[in-house]
Order: structure tokens, then C-alpha cells, then sequence
């Protein structure tokens, strides 16, 4: 048992000698992606082989517990509003008049016919809690030198990834590229981030790709027109009763 | 002189003849009543499924019957729909669009398969007043929509109520729509009863956000084309990258496969039917050879050639097998046309059964006149070959011998 502590101890420092720990990294990197509140205006654009599909989406963000997006366009979802609070995803839809809570069995499904889950959309901090990070390398990614980081899901985190092995720039903590593995170890999504632009005083990606690696010519690019920290955002915006009012 | 001999030796024994003829006569009426009562079945199967409801040829874009998914449609135009039309033996161009959504009413919720049909082209194929059980037919430009009887009921909803659909519409977009119910109808299938919804294309369209999109489009044939025929001729047509073609045969293999499964044991029970009338007839011709053992020893012993005499023996064995086909087919056909007007109508617990497949409770019959012909080619035959067991007898036959006894 001495000798078990004694390794880890070791190892412990071996990973300080890379001056911090991949935790470090990325909940710095998280931390900074999603700041204390947020404001943004973004284009999803969803990318088929014979079609694609554009929407504008205002989003709010309060820590990694709350975020509400509204649809702006195109017309016929206009309205329609997304929102998160804790575990639970609230969806309202003008045309049936309706809120609705997306039931778990639901999470796995597509998000308004984007290569995105409903998952994806609640889980983002899962990141930090979930999973143990590990250095395993430096690469060079868009010419910025980055750290490659080893996630591997803590026993019993309700994840569906068996492994996650992201990119993060070195000097402003920028996620640029992440690949995320099935528990067979089979590459199923990639994450490519593109244009760092500086937003509200941060340096981050303005476009990013979430490619789909099996289904072929399928993508989704997230664009970033617009993003604001440390907005005061009313409490009630994270209120299913509010939802319907959003504007 | 030949003939004359012949006619004279049926008429000669009347009863004799009369057995022959009679045992001939109960085969083809028994064989050709049985067949036509089961081919009318089926017909009456494939029209009530077939014709009513899936058509008998369908086109959908190339790939929808592995995937069915409102992205793997068909955008009609002009262009497309007057060059189907104007294929031989095309009658009326039905386009449907059909997907699943969730379909909810206060905290009943059901997966349902929301059809957009073109009511007044859908009632061409089968009178559509007949289904409905309560309510109206919703019209081209209003939302309401149609449920079928057990969504209805599964949601306890009625005529008058409000449902609410959420699903994927076309290319990504999301659907939802709150309609008003204008009627409920039975559709006489339980498969399509539980599941569908009924919408005016436009307004499944709008639904969707997929306008002058369908996912079928089904054509009525006109009667006596025949449906493979039609199909590759409207492959021809079409480019084969962009649509498929199917008759009901590969769109409701289950349906084929029934009737074909159906059909062998028909064709069994055809078998034994013949078998024991193969024996009969054979029976009545070996006692008719064996009564005749005398008079065919004189015949030859006087100078009679054996030739001259199994002609005459063929002669006779034709005319009887002849008569007796033409009596039994003049038989069989007064049912035949009387059943396939008057159809037999089963009673309970059959009756229920064949409702439960969604066919109507009736047994009509077949008139299609191959039947009779074929069963009487076939038993015309068997008297044929069975006649050449007298043949051989007289071929074999000691003068001296057949005289003594």
C-alpha cells in the first residue's frame, strides 16, 4: 500500500514537472470557453452530402449549470428555445404552444437536425468532473503549439466516450482540436476549431467543426458572430416560464 | 368405319359409359370448383390490400424502402408526373407522403405515421366514405386531420379535439404542429389502424417544410395490364439512380408469400383429388377391359388386326374423357360465376379472423376461365394415358386364352 502511495506520489510529480497538471489545463480551458456569464450569437450550419441547413441562435450562459439559446432563424423554428438547467433540458416550441422536457431516452438524438445530441448540449462540463486527464505529448495544430491531453472517463461518470484526446493551445488555453473515442476504441467524432479571433478580451475560436467521422460528408460548423463575458443576465431567463417570452 | 364401331361399342354398354363419363365428370367440377375458389380468394386478398391501400406498383426515390426517411424523397413536378402519366396502362397517379412523428394529446403521447394523401385521387382507388367512421374529410386547404380508429383510441381523442405532432421534417428542419381532428376512420387493417395519421398533402407538406415533396408515388393500373409489365415499362421510363420501382409483390412479400404458401397446399390437395381420380377412372376402364376379354379374342381370332382394334379402344376412351370434361366444365362454370357474384360469406370466428388481416369476410370465385381449361386438359390426359393399359392388354393378348375364359 506504502508503495502504491509512494508511486502515485511520483507520478504526481513527474506530471507537476510539466509546470501544471492536464487538470489544470483543462479546467482552465473550460473555465475559459464559458467565463462566469455569457452572451453569444452563433450560425450552425448542419452539412449533408446533398443539402445544408443554416440557423442563427442567440445563446445566454450563467457557469456550466444554466444556458438558454433562442432560434432566430430560419422563420419557421424562430422562436423555439433550448434550455438547460443542471441535468434537465427544457425545449419550447411556439407553433404547439408547449414546453416540453426532453426525456432521457431523447439525450442520444439529434439537435434540430445537426450532427450535435441533445447530450452534447447538457453535458459540456462533464469534462472537468468526469474524466481523468493525462498528458501524453505536445503537437503543433493551426501553428500553435499545444498540449495533447488524455481523457479517460472516472469509473461510474455517465459518460458515453470510452476515451477523449483533445488539443489545447499553450498559451491561451484554446481547445483546438478534439477526438472522441468509442469504449472499442473506434474514432466517432472530431471537434476542429479554426479563426481565433478576439472576443470580449479573450482569444478563441470563432468557427468550429464537429465532424462526424463515419458518416460521410456530414458536418456541423458552429460560428461565433458574437461573444460577451460578464454580462449581467436576468435570473429568470434560466425559468422554464420564462422560455416563452425569450426574445 | 372405325368411328362408327367406336360409337356404336360406348352406346353399346350405356351404364358402363355413363360410370365412365360421370367419374370424369365429378373430377373436373370437383378439382376446377376447388382451384377457382381459391384463386378467387387470393384475388380478392391482393385487391383488398393491394389495390386499396399500397397499390399495385409504387415509386419512391431510389433507396426508400431500406431507409425510409422524409430526406430520401421525391420532388415532383410537371415534367415528371405527365411522363408516368403517359405510360400504356397507367391510370391515376396518386402521391403520398408519409413519415413518423410523435403524436401527443395531454400525457398520451404515440409514434404515429403521419400520411399527406390526395384525398379526392385517393377515393379512385377505394371509396374512402366507406372507412370513415365518425366525422368529415378534411379539405385541400384546412389543417385538420384525420385519425385512424385505434390512435384514436389509444389517445382518447375524438372529432373536434386538438393533437399536437413533433418530428424531423425535411433537410434538418424540425416539425410541430397543433391540427384540429375533423374525423376518425377504420381502415379494415389493424397494422394501419393503430398507427396512422391522415393529413391533405399540402398540409403534411407545410408540416414537414418539405414543399411538392412526397415519399410514394402509386400508380393505378388500368385492369388488365399486367403490373410486372407495367413496372418495367415505367422503369424504362424513369432514371433508375433516382427512383425505384416495386410491385406489391416486392412492396408485401408477406402477402406473396402467403398466397404462395397457400397455393402449394391448394395444389396438394389438387394432387390426392387427382390421385383418387386417377384411380377411378382406372377402375372403371380395367373392368371395362376385363368385361370385353371375350369379345376382343373373337374379334382378333375372326381376323380383326390388333391395329385396327386399339384404335378403336383409343376412340372410344377419347370420346368418353371428352364428353365427360365438356358436362363437368358446363358443371362448374354456373357456380363459378354465381359464387363470384354472390361471394360465400364466412361466419363468426372465421369472419373475425380474416377482418383482423384486414380483408373483407368473403370467399369469391375465380372466373378466370384458364381454370376449367387447364383441370380438364390435365384430367383429358389422365384418361389418355390411363387408356393404354387396354392397349397393352390387347397388344398382349392370346386369342385362344381370352375365348376359353
Amino acid at each position: 500500500m506504502k508503495k502504491i502511495v509512494f508511486l502515485f506520489l511520483l507520478l504526481c510529480y513527474n506530471i507537476s514537472s510539466f509546470s501544471q497538471t492536464a487538470s489544470e489545463i483543462i479546467t482552465k480551458s473550460d473555465d475559459k470557453m464559458r467565463g462566469e456569464t455569457s452572451y453569444s450569437e452563433i450560425i450552425i450550419s448542419a452539412v449533408r452530402p446533398k443539402w445544408s441547413k443554416d440557423m442563427k441562435l442567440v445563446n445566454w450562459t450563467k457557469g456550466s449549470d444554466y444556458s438558454v439559446s433562442l432560434v432566430k432563424s430560419p422563420a419557421k423554428e424562430k422562436g423555439t428555445v433550448f434550455l438547460k438547467r443542471k441535468a434537465e433540458v427544457w425545449n419550447n416550441i411556439p407553433s404547439i404552444e408547449r414546453n416540453i422536457k426532453l426525456p432521457p431516452s431523447m439525450m442520444m438524438q439529434g439537435w434540430m437536425g445537426t450532427d450535435l445530441t441533445n447530450d452534447d448540449m447538457v453535458k459540456q462540463s462533464s469534462i472537468v468532473v468526469d474524466y481523468s486527464h493525462n498528458i501524453i505529448g505536445s503537437e503543433t495544430i493551426q501553428d500553435l503549439d499545444c498540449w495533447k491531453i488524455e481523457l479517460i472517463p472516472i469509473e461510474d461518470a455517465p459518460v458515453v466516450w470510452g476515451k477523449i484526446i483533445m488539443w489545447i493551445d499553450k498559451s491561451d488555453y484554446i481547445q483546438m482540436k478534439a477526438e472522441f473515442y468509442d469504449e472499442d476504441g473506434f474514432l466517432i467524432n472530431k471537434l476542429l476549431s479554426y479563426n481565433i479571433k478576439n472576443f470580449d478580451g479573450k482569444k478563441l475560436p470563432s468557427k468550429m467543426e464537429f465532424i462526424p467521422v463515419e458518416k460521410k460528408g456530414q458536418k456541423t460548423i458552429i460560428e461565433y458572430l458574437v461573444w460577451k463575458f460578464g454580462v449581467t443576465i436576468p435570473d429568470k431567463y434560466f425559468t422554464s416560464q420564462y422560455m416563452k417570452r425569450l426574445k | 368405319m372405325i368411328v362408327k364401331l367406336a360409337w356404336r361399342n360406348i352406346w353399346r354398354n350405356k351404364r358402363r359409359s355413363i360410370i365412365t363419363i360421370v367419374s370424369i365428370l365429378i373430377a373436373v367440377f370437383l378439382s376446377v370448383s376447388m382451384r377457382s375458389m381459391q384463386l378467387g380468394m387470393y384475388d380478392h386478398m391482393i385487391k383488398s390490400i393491394v389495390a386499396s391501400y399500397s397499390g399495385y406498383i409504387q415509386i419512391h426515390a431510389n433507396g426508400y424502402m431500406d431507409q425510409q426517411t422524409i430526406d430520401n424523397s421525391i420532388e415532383v413536378n410537371d415534367d415528371l408526373l405527365d411522363s408516368i402519366a403517359n405510360i400504356n396502362g397507367v391510370n391515376n397517379i396518386i402521391n403520398r407522403l408519409q413519415t413518423f412523428s410523435l403524436a401527443s394529446s395531454g400525457d398520451l403521447t404515440k409514434g404515429v405515421l403521419i400520411q399527406g394523401v390526395e384525398i379526392e385521387k385517393e377515393n379512385l382507388l377505394v371509396d374512402w366514405t366507406t372507412r370513415l367512421d365518425t366525422g368529415v374529410f378534411f379539405s385541400n386547404n384546412n389543417s385538420d386531420v384525420i385519425l385512424s380508429k385505434g390512435v384514436a383510441s389509444y389517445l382518447q381523442k375524438g372529432v373536434g379535439d386538438t393533437i399536437i405532432f413533433i418530428g424531423m421534417g425535411y433537410h434538418g428542419m424540425s416539425a410541430a404542429g397543433m391540427y384540429k381532428i375533423c374525423g376518425i376512420v377504420d381502415m379494415k387493417n389493424p397494422k394501419i389502424n393503430n398507427l396512422t395519421v391522415f393529413m391533405s398533402l399540402q398540409n403534411a407538406q407545410e408540416y414537414l417544410s418539405a414543399p411538392n415533396i412526397v415519399t410514394h408515388i402509386i400508380i393505378d393500373k388500368e385492369v388488365k395490364i399486367d403490373e410486372r409489365k407495367l413496372s418495367s415499362s415505367i422503369k424504362k421510363e424513369l432514371d433508375n439512380n433516382q427512383y425505384e420501382v416495386m410491385d406489391w409483390r416486392e412492396l408485401l412479400p408477406e402477402l406473396e408469400q402467403t398466397i404462395k404458401a397457400d397455393n402449394v397446399g391448394g395444389l396438394i390437395m389438387v394432387f390426392i383429388l387427382y390421385m383418387i381420380i386417377t384411380f377411378g377412372i382406372f377402375g372403371t376402364v380395367l373392368m371395362m377391359t376385363q368385361e370385353r376379354f371375350y369379345e376382343f379374342g373373337v374379334m382378333i381370332s375372326i381376323g380383326m388386326k390388333k391395329l385396327k382394334l386399339i384404335k378403336i379402344v383409343l376412340l372410344e376412351t377419347i370420346t368418353l374423357s371428352l364428353i365427360g370434361v365438356i358436362l363437368g366444365i358446363f358443371a362448374a362454370l354456373p357456380i363459378m360465376y354465381y359464387f363470384n357474384i354472390h361471394p360465400i360469406k364466412l361466419a363468426s370466428e372465421q369472419a373475425e379472423a380474416m377482418e383482423k388481416f384486414g380483408f373483407e369476410p368473403i370467399i369469391p370465385m375465380s372466373t378466370n376461365l384458364e381454370i376449367p381449361l387447364t383441370h380438364a386438359a390435365l384430367i383429358f390426359c389422365i384418361s389418355l394415358i390411363i387408356s393404354i393399359y387396354p392397349v397393352i392388354t390387347i397388344l398382349k393378348l392370346d386369342t385362344i386364352k381370352a375365348m376359353k375364359n
